[in-house]
């Protein structure tokens, strides 16, 4: 699918959801069996625990021309395998700090937890997160071919 | 000091406990000084050390892990962090290693000295360091130069005058203080206070002239790496083009590597040839280390690495 009219009144933002095998893949899937409606802007990629997306990954898809990237985890105290969203956790703070400070909106980049019963939860935070990025200029990273 | 630092080094390498020592020397242009390694007895006349010495040497030290002996290692007193931070993340062992410290009271910038003198330096005869200033000598003409003039950036802050990890030291810790009347994180917070889309044209204004020539990761002693990712073909990670993109892209991942890594010695943005102001991003990276885990690098040998350790009570902004 090709979302038109990017920068045009009718901006639809791209989003990129790395979603955790265990909890947040399992909460997208309920918010899908649960018919909650969403807008289409965001695709999922799904990963084995939220630490298993490394900084670069984010980093390249802003670079290359997604609108935001959104990393979802299960809680802290949750995780599958004990601590990997404690580490998610602090990489996410500290890539956050380092994006404002090159002059990248903080709404291009969130982490969030979501459970896998928290089918509702996922649903609001896409929205949410579409709804901010439609607030913002589409992201055209200066000098890189489309 | 430099007859005492050429004492150590002669018995050193007569004992035989030593291949070479890495130090300065040098350079084919006067007052330029180069790294060097002194291999024989007579090589060891060659050594100097002065306000001019500007490189940070542990990037060589590396070739210890092929060699057979030991390597002998001049640090100042901020490049001991390297030292520190390269033990513990186990690049090289303590016992390869011969470390030289020496006590340091600030190093000069040329491109500063030139700007201050109105001469360029191929026309000055030797800078020396008189405690309070910088005795220049010029053919006949001897100037002195106060220090906060021509000092590096690094050494306003400094609090490591005298190597704290050593073998052998050339001199007691002297105190090395000068009134920056600024902090150490001044120029950070200065962008921070801009509004965000000031801070991204600031950016993007360095970041349009990066040329990516690769002479910050060169010359970075964190970057030990066999085969960094920016080299790699399969998955390719950057175009060959030097765009405004990839260019912060790179920059913001070799930031990001740099988390609880970088102990500022500033080599990066001394070596860019189009003097982009990198130590104002690993300034960054280094404050919010620092504010939001409360970590500094090269300072405690057995202190876990920020990211790869967590705290249940970090700050959880994502809820």
């Amino acid at each position: 699918m090709v979302l038109e009219d990017r920068g045009g009144d009718g901006f639809e933002p791209k989003i990129l959801i790395f979603a955790c095998n265990w909890c947040s893949y399992a909460g997208a899937d309920l918010a899908g069996v649960s018919r909650l409606q969403m807008p289409p802007n965001s695709r999922v990629i799904r990963v084995m625990c939220s630490a298993r997306v490394r900084p670069e990954f984010v980093i390249t898809a802003l670079s290359q021309g997604l609108d935001g990237v959104l990393i979802l985890g299960c809680h802290p105290g949750d995780c599958h395998y004990s601590e990997g969203n404690y580490l998610t956790r602090r990489r996410g703070l500290f890539l956050k700090n380092l994006l404002e400070y090159m002059g990248i909106e903080p709404e291009r980049f969130q982490v969030r937890w979501v459970s896998a019963s928290e089918g509702a939860k996922f649903a609001d935070i896409v929205e949410e997160v579409t709804g901010q990025l439609k607030g913002l200029c589409p992201n055209r990273p200066p000098g890189h071919s489309e | 000091m430099e007859d005492r630092l050429r004492d150590i080094v002669k018995k050193l390498l007569a004992e035989g406990g030593m291949e070479y020592l890495i130090g300065y020397c040098q350079g084919a242009e006067p007052l330029h000084v180069v790294p060097c390694f002194v291999i024989r007895q007579d090589d060891v006349e060659k050594l100097i050390w002065g306000p001019l010495c500007l490189q940070n040497l542990s990037k060589y030290v590396l070739q210890a892990r092929e060699l057979e002996g030991k390597v002998g290692l001049l640090v100042k007193g901020c490049d001991a962090r390297a030292v520190v931070e390269l033990l513990k993340q186990n690049q090289i062992e303590r016992d390869k290693i011969v470390v030289v410290g020496v006590p340091c009271q600030g190093q000069v910038v040329p491109a500063k000295l030139e700007e201050v003198l109105g001469v360029p330096m191929e026309e000055v005869d030797g800078v020396e360091d008189i405690g309070e200033a910088f005795l220049v000598t010029i053919g006949e003409e001897r100037r002195e130069i106060p220090k906060e003039q021509v000092l590096r950036e690094k050494c306003f802050y400094c609090k490591h005058p005298t190597s704290f990890e050593y073998d052998f030291t050339l001199g007691e810790m002297v105190p090395f203080s000068i009134d920056a009347d600024k902090g150490e994180f001044a120029l950070v917070e200065e962008l921070e206070q801009l509004p965000l889309e000031e801070r991204r044209a600031f950016w993007q204004k360095q970041f349009e002239r990066c040329i990516r020539c690769n002479a910050c990761r060169e010359v970075c002693y964190a970057c030990y790496c066999k085969e960094c990712m920016f080299d790699k073909k399969m998955p390719r990670w950057l175009s060959k083009t030097p765009f405004l993109s990839d260019n912060q892209l790179y920059h913001l991942i070799r930031a990001f590597h740099l988390a609880g890594r970088c102990i500022d010695c500033g080599e990066c943005e001394r070596v860019c040839p189009m003097r982009i102001p990198l130590s104002r991003l690993y300034k960054k990276v280094q404050k919010d280390v620092a504010e939001l885990f409360g970590y500094e690098a090269g300072i405690e040998l057995d202190e876990v690495p920020p990211l790869v350790t967590f705290e249940l009570e970090d700050q959880d902004p994502f809820m």
